[in-house]
């Protein structure tokens, strides 16, 4: 079997990053990721949108073409389409690539798999015409693809960034319903010091501001008792601002509020996890280079906690040092002297977060939804039944797991997970960490019984 | 005495025994674990099974047979207690052979047994082509099977749901996130947590799974008990396509086909892995080869509580009198007797079930 010094899981900015430097400091790596082309989510198709949408999409965009090529151009065997659906000790890889499962041995590896969107379940969420703001941008990076008589819904930087995109593309949303209050607001302050030293996130968001504001289109702030009211398909927003109810009639509405670390892969290896009230979510324990617990898999970028593009991209190279330090390429000298100016940057980088964490916190609304609200989509389970599995003597998600089935279904728990956490944690009056979360096994992704079968080397004998 | 009975371990045996000493008007605090204990009662295969049990102990056969025939009504009666539905299907069972050799010994081995119970052993064989009558999606290596009219299947997760839900409304204390550390005897029992929380009760019941390979020795058992993995598939929601369980595969109420199971001596881990899988796929497609285009949607390993010779252990102590062992790797297929015919046996009434080939002393000179 082919065994490589490090196996880069994700082909985001972190992914790409690690695995350009990894090669240049003499390591053999392999990338695998979902994606039929690099770029990751926050780049998504980079290589081909940026010639065909980059003034759209922006500049930052764009640079994301650099990295995927730096990464197409080494020597670097980078299988795009290629599912990982087991990570195992050894450390063994399984994943399916072109319909047929294959596997990897890696001496290390490195888990570069993002984040996700908070998956924000309000009365209505499931209504055909819903969809998460970031579904909308990968509709729009990938194809162009733009929606009508939009509402986005909820909070955070990238609500801007999708507004300003759509102002510029010649379709403006017809408005933006955002949950943050003026009091979130007067509590982040106190991390102005630290937002003006990351003066160029909150430029960025000025402008965006700007851009949406000369658009004419009209923005509600402190929303709150938000559903979206339809049929068959989302009709309308529904929310209260100021004390008044307010009903926008739209076709398509954009939730989203921030972004968490998707750890599916670093819980199935149990690597443990700590809760971060500053994002709500939980983290990887990771030392200061992004190793975690189980020796040999690091973890970089957003799946380490959020920071962002360039935080990913430089984390990657970070943890490539301590990487190529273990694997005798570089002197534990030569990799303090890298990685001083490495964790400068990263300072820097992350210096506005704490502001942008205050003041645009998670809608409260969402975290622990009323109980008629569908929790966990692919099995339909409603916030009500995470209570009465709570009231049935559940502490934690897997208990609730075998009594509501959320956390059963194709996505393996990804979206509910939190959600379910934060709902037990509040039923049984226990913090997130006693709550726990669900425990992760393969597949990670769905495979076929067909694809299973075949890496099989025994010749089914029938049961005793 | 704060409660007749402290049973020690709210999986589906410690709370099918608490269900049935709560209808006999006793009071019962029942003391579980935490979301991360190993919990058979979640992860087992869902059968109520009977054949290829007791092969080598008739006892077992028809103990087995006894609480498979009180499955419906138990099911029924929780069903109505708690509104929760407990699905149930026993309309026979395979076991499936890929070699007319493997077929042809286990016929013979249950001609045997059928003997020892009198003629009560209600199977036939099938070959491949009146299999196929029965299950059109079988595939060309199945030779035959034998098919068992009290086999059947559950759905293994809504009765520890409905349980976990008729205990409290009859009445039961169910503590969770405790670890047993300690039990006492003076007047009656005292039962200490991690937590400090004591309890104190006139018996105990030690139905703790694994965790009675620790707790047992301290209240006088032997408690000879050992994990074994067993890792189990399920896929994606399908039509029908699998009519009768077998130990391969079982479709459940929900859509999926389950299939099952590895049998592992790995000791506590129960992880999943990837030969483990691919060995279960590459036999379930060889039993219904349709299963190979099917997404596998969820995997797990659980641990088997097994003793020695793999028969349930039915033990008052000796050194704690009052104090008793029930552990058992089939708690599905018991359920139904270890609710209805147990609390007889742990209250000592003239029609109590005998279950003396059952007691720790067929381990004595191992």
């Amino acid at each position: 079997m082919n065994r490589r010094d490090l196996l880069v899981i994700g082909a985001g900015p972190a992914g790409m990053a690690a695995a350009a430097k990894a090669v240049k400091l003499g390591l053999t790596v392999t990338v695998l990721d979902e994606q039929p082309r690099a770029g990751g989510q926050i780049y998504r198709d980079v290589e081909r949108a940026a010639k065909a949408r980059g003034a759209m999409l922006g500049k930052d965009y764009v640079y994301g073409a650099s990295l995927a090529a730096e990464m197409r151009e080494s020597e670097i065997e980078y299988l795009s389409g290629s599912i990982v659906w087991a990570i195992e000790d050894g450390f063994r890889v399984s994943y399916t690539r072109d319909g047929s499962g294959a596997q990897i041995e890696a001496d290390r590896i490195l888990l570069a798999t993002g984040a996700l969107e908070r998956p924000m379940p309000l009365p209505g969420w499931t209504l055909p015409g819903v969809m998460t703001a970031g579904a909308g941008q990968i509709l729009l990076k990938q194809s162009g693809v733009l929606a009508r008589r939009a509402v986005l819904v909820g909070t955070g930087p990238l609500l801007y960034l999708i507004a300003a995109q759509m102002v510029r593309a010649g379709t403006p949303p017809l408005a933006l319903v955002e949950t943050q209050t003026r009091s979130d607001f007067i509590r982040a302050t106190r991390h102005l010091g630290g937002a003006l030293r990351g003066w160029r996130y909150l430029a960025k968001g000025l402008t965006m501001l700007a851009a949406i504001q000369r658009a004419g289109v009209p923005r509600f702030t402190g929303a709150t008792d938000i559903s979206v009211e339809g049929q068959d398909r989302a009709e309308a927003v529904v929310f209260t601002c100021a004390g008044r109810e307010h009903r926008i009639e739209c076709d398509t509405v954009f939730l989203h509020h921030g972004v968490v670390p998707n750890v599916q892969a670093a819980r199935s290896l149990d690597i443990p996890h700590e809760w971060r009230a500053d994002q709500a979510c939980f983290v990887p324990q990771l030392d200061g280079w992004g190793e975690s617990p189980v020796a040999g898999v690091f973890i970089a970028g957003d799946g380490a906690g959020i920071g962002g593009a360039k935080v990913a991209e430089i984390a990657g190279r970070l943890a490539v040092l301590k990487i190529a330090e273990a694997a005798g390429r570089l002197s534990v000298k030569e990799r303090d002297q890298r990685a001083a100016p490495l964790r400068r940057m990263i300072r820097r980088e992350l210096a506005a977060r704490p502001f942008l964490d205050l003041a645009y916190p998670p809608f409260a609304g969402a975290l622990a939804p009323v109980d008629e609200t569908i929790i966990c989509r692919c099995e339909e389970v409603t916030a009500g039944d995470i209570r009465s599995a709570a009231k049935l003597g559940c502490l934690g998600p897997n208990q609730a797991k075998s009594f509501s089935r959320a956390g059963m279904g194709p996505c393996q728990g990804r979206y509910c997970g939190l959600t379910v956490t934060t709902l037990l944690a509040g039923a049984n009056g226990q913090t997130a960490d006693q709550t726990g979360y669900y425990r992760i096994r393969p597949p990670l992704k769905p495979v076929t019984l067909g694809e299973l079968a075949a890496m099989s080397v025994t010749e089914p004998v029938g049961k005793e | 005495m704060e409660t007749d009975y402290a049973i020690i371990g709210g999986g589906v045996v410690g709370l099918s025994v608490a269900w049935g000493l709560l209808k006999r008007g006793l009071r019962v605090t029942v003391l579980d674990g935490d979301d991360g204990s190993f919990r058979a009662s979640r992860g087992n295969f869902g059968l109520v099974w009977v054949q290829s049990k007791g092969m080598k102990q008739p006892r077992y056969a028809r103990w087995s047979q006894q609480s498979a025939a009180l499955w419906a009504e138990f099911a029924a009666e929780l069903g109505h207690n708690t509104g929760l539905s407990v699905p149930l299907e026993q309309r026979g069972g395979y076991d499936l052979h890929f070699s007319e050799e493997t077929l042809q010994d286990t016929v013979s081995k249950y001609e045997v047994l059928k003997e020892a119970l009198g003629g009560d052993y209600p199977y036939e064989v099938l070959g491949h082509n009146a299999l196929r009558k029965e299950e059109p999606h079988i595939g060309p290596k199945v030779v035959g099977a034998i098919l068992h009219h009290q086999d059947g299947h559950a759905n293994p997760l809504k009765l520890l749901q409905a349980l976990a839900d008729d205990v409290r409304r009859l009445g039961g204390h169910v503590l969770t996130g405790k670890t047993v550390t300690e039990v006492t005897k003076t007047d009656g029992f005292q039962i200490s947590c991690s937590d400090s929380t004591t309890v104190s009760a006139a018996k105990v019941v030690l139905s703790a799974g694994l965790g009675a390979a620790q707790l047992g020795p301290k209240l006088g058992f032997k408690a000879p008990v050992r994990p074994q993995r067993g890792q189990v598939l399920i896929t994606e929601k399908l039509p029908k396509l699998i009519n009768r369980p077998s130990l391969i595969a079982r479709q459940v109420d929900e859509g999926g086909i389950q299939i099952g199971a590895t049998n592992e001596e790995v000791g506590r881990d129960d992880r999943v892995t990837q030969p483990g899988l691919s060995g279960l796929a590459a036999e379930a497609i060889a039993a219904y080869p349709a299963l190979a285009k099917a997404q596998l949607v969820r995997s797990w390993g659980a641990l088997r509580v097994l003793s020695p010779d793999g028969l349930p252990i039915y033990q008052e102590s000796a050194e704690m009198p009052g104090a008793y062992l029930v552990t058992c790797h089939s708690g599905i297929t018991l359920a139904a007797a270890h609710a209805r015919l147990l609390p007889d046996w742990l209250e000592g009434h003239q029609n109590a079930p005998d279950l003396e080939v059952f007691s720790e002393d067929r381990f004595a000179l191992s």
